[in-house]
């Protein structure tokens, strides 16, 4: 069945008026005192007085929010009832607001290019906020430089191509599954890829999910079953990007999947992994137990059938020998893919933080160990025992890998220390000493902590819980590091955990405990590779980052790519699906109509000026974007540099290089920074051009 | 202006920055969305407050565009001043009645010129907008970036003096208007009914509303506004700049006297982003915040944070106990100094602020059949994997209908919803439940 909402999006995209205005240039100027961010620094009025008096313009107002409605039915009103026929307004950055104003022209009637947009916020006031005399002097010969451009601005029209509408996800833990899931369910066709060779991700290592308490393996399966059940999903596990190409809409990505090295139907699983001699640290326990190089991470995985780990494998052929023929596949290469999709979703994930050696004794004592470890003990055992001694006494430790300081805490690799909040431990430790408690009473539960972060909804039960179990609750002060030190030989329980607690009066207290937790924080998985080939943009905190987290959340500055879960900052499960699902809109919005806008600044050759010397296809970076053409005219031949609009970035180094000046960026042309430099620089920026 | 009877996909309940959101998602997919304001004008709480964290925008450049957009939408039917009256389902989904309550202007006619408020003879306090700190004239525009650019009558106030009869240019003026039905046919709903806060003068302990220096966050919010009533802050008593400024965190959260336990999640954010702005705005002014957990769990919050420890901003870890005030009506808290050795200390500053917290927006059980959790906001029986899905078939509910959240959080769960209720559209046209000719009704 015929998408339903094809016919009124096609009624809704309009058409755009591309015809060139008649008559002189009428300009309307528009200065936006962007609440007090501009007007407090900025003499708007004087600002519009200046610019009312230049050559073309043909009114120019100031007022206190030129992107509410009333704002925008000024420019609106000035078009239709003033014959205004460019339009420029001087306020926040054009990346916060050109769209808008964009579409306000165009409301008006009139071709959306336009209009020119000047950042007086960001260039003027925010710099120059203690000059505010200077500052308006700069927004006068700024918008001055603007209205020159006007002058000289022309109707653009977009190119609309065809576009793919295939989603690709990348990453199958649970942002990355939903995310599948609702695209699919939109109508848009998924390939999901998998870097390991299992579906999942870390929610598959949890025990209970707060704030429900439900099983996290029962919330997976029936979300894998979903997944799997939808026909416009494709998986493939054990799968990476290794190539991108494209811009939104028309993304050519090669994948390559790793053989799992078994059969899909091989039975003798249980055989194999008997036989193999291998042992390494099982990473789905953080390596508290010892897996084989065959393998299946736990009972109920998808896909179920084991996986060969490579790098570990010693090719002994041991597995081979339990029986069925062609089972297994040792030498099976790894197959690659092409891929043509409109859209890229990263849900790349995080990984828990390593602590250092030796932080807070973490490698130096054994009765040390991580959240996530702790998360596997209670889920693989009855009896809550470390070293095969029980354990009575625990103490919990928050904020380790979060919150840092920096000249106090270690910094990672690349200098940076992480400060910034994990969001899900507080909560997540305080579930899993409730746990404890449920489960073995007599246990202690020793809590250190600088704040307790149960912010979200049904989180502050934890702490509140936690209180009513028993648990024992210090307070330390960031700077004040909590220290797990050896007990002294003999003593009754292996270590001391030295906490200033300011809950008793900045009281040194030292805790004697069987064991240590120390409740880590979140970090994004390591993906610099990815990175580099979608040219997406890591924060300061290296998670991904979103162009603006209010007015575009989930989105990257490369269109057509798009975030869901932790790969962008830390995030409880309920957070991940939201924002997977948020990605999935921001997805179906591009690509449900099969369509792509791209911007019209692109190259183009004036063909009476070109001389076909191909200097332009020499150095054009962008493949197919700009050739040469023979053609026979007056039965001479000649020859013709010619653009392919779709495949232009519009980037203009073949402009630089044109000998006979035959290329121009549409919508950037020469003439009009020639103008604009000539305004900007003016002696008397106020009065040049006056007629 | 809207037909009698109206054919959606979705009709969206709140005009808040969820809403909104929910709405331009859906419209932009092509899907028909009728978005049902009850307040004159949409832009919800946020259009209210000052600037947001943690960039620090201001907020109308956040919300207006928003706003502009939803009423030029041409996928959306914007019903403002309007109230959902009934709700039953039906083979094509729900049947909603909703009354649009009279202007007593004529939408279409009116140009939002305000020529009637200049020679409206009677002002009234606005309460609405401004906690009745300015006022307004009995015909009024709501305010300066409302959306619609309407005026209004209060009815109730008005003297029938004609004067604004006869400075309407445009003959918008109509005191006969009576209140109109419309009839929504929609295939689903949904609830982004927002929030309200605790009241500021829950608490005894904390005076009880009636100490006149001691405000809340909200308050505040308008005072630190460009659009506010004074273009600064002054404390209410009498008008002097505060040169001594508290907060006092979960004045209305993680409180079971006030029957809310939970953490209102938006609180330590806000009072810090006030406190930022007010020492830009005040820079010598000391300003303190007294707090139990300072939970800047967000991206960017803690460095946020950090950044307001550095502009010199105190916090003081310690649960107020008391607000009393002194002869000059300076407000007095009492309390604990937990890192500083547990003294009890009483402090007097100039002017406090209560960081209330959130309370749902309303009931969806009598109109909907919605039903709430414990905590009085929206039940989500599946919360982790489909957090906009309510119990009942076709509703949905996002932002902080579902609970205390951020405006970024509001709209990435408004995106959510979107996702799930565009899921749920599609699973029905597939199965051809929806015939071309009603279709065709739409818009009729």
């Amino acid at each position: 069945m015929p998408d339903p909402t094809a016919e009124s999006q096609t009624a809704a995209a309009g058409k755009i008026n591309a015809s060139s205005p008649a008559g002189a240039p009428r300009i309307g100027v528009y200065v936006c005192e962007c609440g007090g961010n501009i007007g407090e620094t900025v003499r708007c009025e004087q600002v519009a007085n200046a610019l009312g008096k230049l050559a073309n313009v043909t009114i120019a107002r100031h007022y206190q929010f030129m992107c509410s409605d009333p704002g925008q039915k000024l420019i609106t009103d000035d078009i239709t009832e003033k014959g205004v026929n460019r339009v420029v307004v001087g306020a926040c950055s054009l990346f916060l607001h050109e769209q808008t104003f964009r579409k306000t022209v165009e409301r008006a009637g009139l071709n959306p290019y336009l209009y020119y947009h000047i950042g007086l916020r960001e260039q003027d006031s925010w710099v120059h906020h203690e000059c505010p005399a200077d500052a308006t002097a700069k927004a006068i010969r700024m918008m001055s430089a603007g209205i020159a451009k006007a002058r000289l601005m022309q109707p653009l029209a977009p190119v609309h191509l065809d576009a793919d509408q295939r989603v690709l996800v990348i990453g199958g833990g649970v942002a990355g599954l939903r995310a599948a899931l609702s695209i699919a369910r939109r109508g848009l066709p998924v390939t999901l890829i998998e870097k390991s060779h299992f579906l999942g991700g870390h929610v598959a290592q949890w025990e209970h999910l707060f704030p429900t308490d439900e099983d996290a393996a029962a919330l997976l399966e029936g979300l894998i079953e979903e997944v799997i059940a939808e026909s416009k999903i494709t998986i493939y596990t054990g799968a990476e990007v290794v190539s991108t190409k494209g811009y939104v809409g028309n993304f050519d990505i090669r994948i390559r999947v790793q053989p799992r090295g078994v059969a899909k139907d091989f039975a003798a699983v249980d055989q194999a992994i008997a036989a193999c001699p291998v042992q390494v640290p099982d990473e789905f326990n953080f390596g508290l137990t010892q897996r084989k190089a065959i393998y299946q991470p736990y009972v109920g995985c998808y896909p179920a059938s084991p996986v060969i780990d490579r790098e570990h494998c010693t090719r002994c052929n041991e597995c081979l020998r339990v029986g069925q023929n062609g089972g297994i596949r040792l030498d099976e290469p790894p197959v690659e893919i092409d891929l043509k999709v409109g859209a890229v979703v990263v849900a790349t994930g995080f990984r828990p933080y390593e602590p250092f050696a030796g932080e807070m004794g973490y490698g130096e004592f054994p009765e040390v160990i991580t959240l996530p470890q702790l998360e596997r003990l209670l889920a693989t055992n009855d009896r809550l025992e470390w070293n095969a001694r029980p354990v009575r006494r625990l103490a919990m430790i928050h904020c380790v890998g979060s919150r840092q300081i920096e000249g106090m805490h270690a910094p990672q690799p690349d200098g940076k220390v992480n400060d910034y909040c994990s969001r899900v431990c507080c909560t997540a430790t305080l579930s899993a000493a409730n746990r404890i408690h449920t489960r073995f009473p007599n246990v202690t539960i020793y809590d250190v902590y600088q704040d307790i972060r149960t912010y979200g909804r049904g989180h502050e039960d934890y702490y509140v819980r936690a209180c009513k179990n028993g648990v024992t609750f210090l307070r330390h002060l960031p700077e004040e590091i909590p220290e797990v030190i050896r007990s002294e030989k003999g003593a009754e329980y292996p270590l001391l955990v030295k906490v200033k607690d300011r809950l008793t009066w900045g009281e040194e207290i030292e805790l004697p405990v069987d064991l240590v937790v120390l409740s880590v924080g979140i970090m994004p998985s390591p993906i610099s590779d990815l990175v580099d080939m979608l040219k997406i943009a890591p924060g300061n905190d290296r998670f991904l980052l979103e162009v603006h987290p209010k007015l575009r959340p989930v989105e990257t500055a490369v269109a057509g790519v798009v975030l869901a879960g932790t790969a962008q900052g830390p995030m409880t499960v309920q957070e991940s699906c939201a924002a997977a699902e948020a990605a999935a809109t921001k997805v179906a919005v591009l690509l449900s109509r099969g369509k792509v806008e791209l911007e019209p600044y692109v190259a183009q050759v004036d063909p009476e000026r070109c001389q076909g010397v191909g200097e332009c296809v020499c150095v054009c970076p962008q493949e197919g974007a700009i050739h040469l053409e023979t053609r026979i005219e007056n039965g001479k031949m000649l020859r013709r540099a010619v653009v392919t609009a779709a495949n232009c970035n519009g980037c203009g180094v073949c402009v630089s290089v044109c000998p006979s000046r035959a290329i121009d960026v549409q919508g950037w042309r020469l003439d009009g920074f020639e103008a604009m430099v000539e305004a900007i620089t003016a002696e008397t920026p106020a009065l040049e051009g006056v007629a | 202006m809207a037909a009698d009877r109206l054919q959606v996909d979705t009709i969206v309940i709140g005009g808040g920055i969820a809403g909104m959101q929910a709405a331009l998602d859906l419209a932009d997919q092509g899907y028909r969305v009728a978005l049902v304001e009850k307040n004159p004008s949409v832009g919800g709480k946020m259009i209210g407050l000052s600037k947001v964290f943690p960039t620090l925008d201001c907020c109308s450049c956040i919300t207006t565009p928003k706003m502009a957009a939803v009423a030029y939408h041409d996928n959306i039917d914007l019903l403002t001043y309007s109230e959902v009256q009934s709700v039953s389902r039906n083979e094509q989904g729900f049947v909603v009645q909703v009354l649009k309550k009279p202007r007593y202007v004529i939408d279409d006619a009116c140009t939002g010129c305000r020529s009637c408020e200049l020679v409206c003879p009677l002002d009234l306090p606005d309460d609405a907008n401004e906690f009745g700190r300015t006022a307004h004239r009995v015909i009024y525009v709501p305010f300066t970036t409302a959306v619609p650019q309407k005026a209004l009558i209060d009815i109730d106030q008005c003297v029938f003096c004609g004067k604004c009869l006869q400075a309407c240019p445009s003959d918008a003026i109509d005191f006969s208007q009576l209140p109109a039905f419309l009839e929504i046919q929609a295939r689903s709903i949904i609830l982004a009914t927002g929030y309200q806060v605790t009241r500021y003068d829950a608490k005894k302990q904390y005076g009880a509303g009636k100490l006149r220096n001691v405000i809340d966050g909200l308050m505040m919010e308008r005072l630190l506004a460009p659009t506010g009533p004074y273009g600064r802050v002054l404390r209410p008593s009498d008008g002097k700049q505060p040169a001594s400024i508290a907060y006092v965190q979960c004045a209305g959260s993680r409180d079971e006297t006030l029957g809310v336990p939970y953490c209102s999640r938006v609180c330590c954010m806000y009072a810090i982003k006030q406190a930022m702005l007010l020492s830009g705005m005040l820079p010598l002014a000391d300003i303190t915040i007294y707090y139990m957990d300072i939970r800047t769990f967000g991206k960017g919050y803690e460095q946020f944070y950090r950044s307001a420890q550095a502009m010199g901003i105190t916090f003081v870890k310690g649960k107020v106990a008391r607000i009393t005030e002194d002869a000059d009506q300076n407000p007095t808290v009492r309390v604990e100094l937990i890192d500083d050795h547990s003294q009890v200390v009483e402090r007097k500053h100039d002017l406090v602020v209560l960081s209330v917290g959130m309370l749902p927006g309303g009931d969806p059980q009598a109109l909907y059949g919605v039903p709430t959790s414990e905590d009085g906001f929206v039940r989500i029986p599946n919360y982790n994997v489909a957090p906009a899905t309510t119990t009942q078939e076709g509703v949905f509910a996002t932002g902080t209908a579902i609970g205390p959240m951020d405006i970024v959080d509001s709209i990435v769960t408004a995106s959510a919803a979107a996702a799930e209720v565009s899921a749920y559209l599609q699973s029905h046209y597939a199965a051809g439940s929806l015939t071309d000719a009603e279709r065709s009704l739409i818009h009729a």
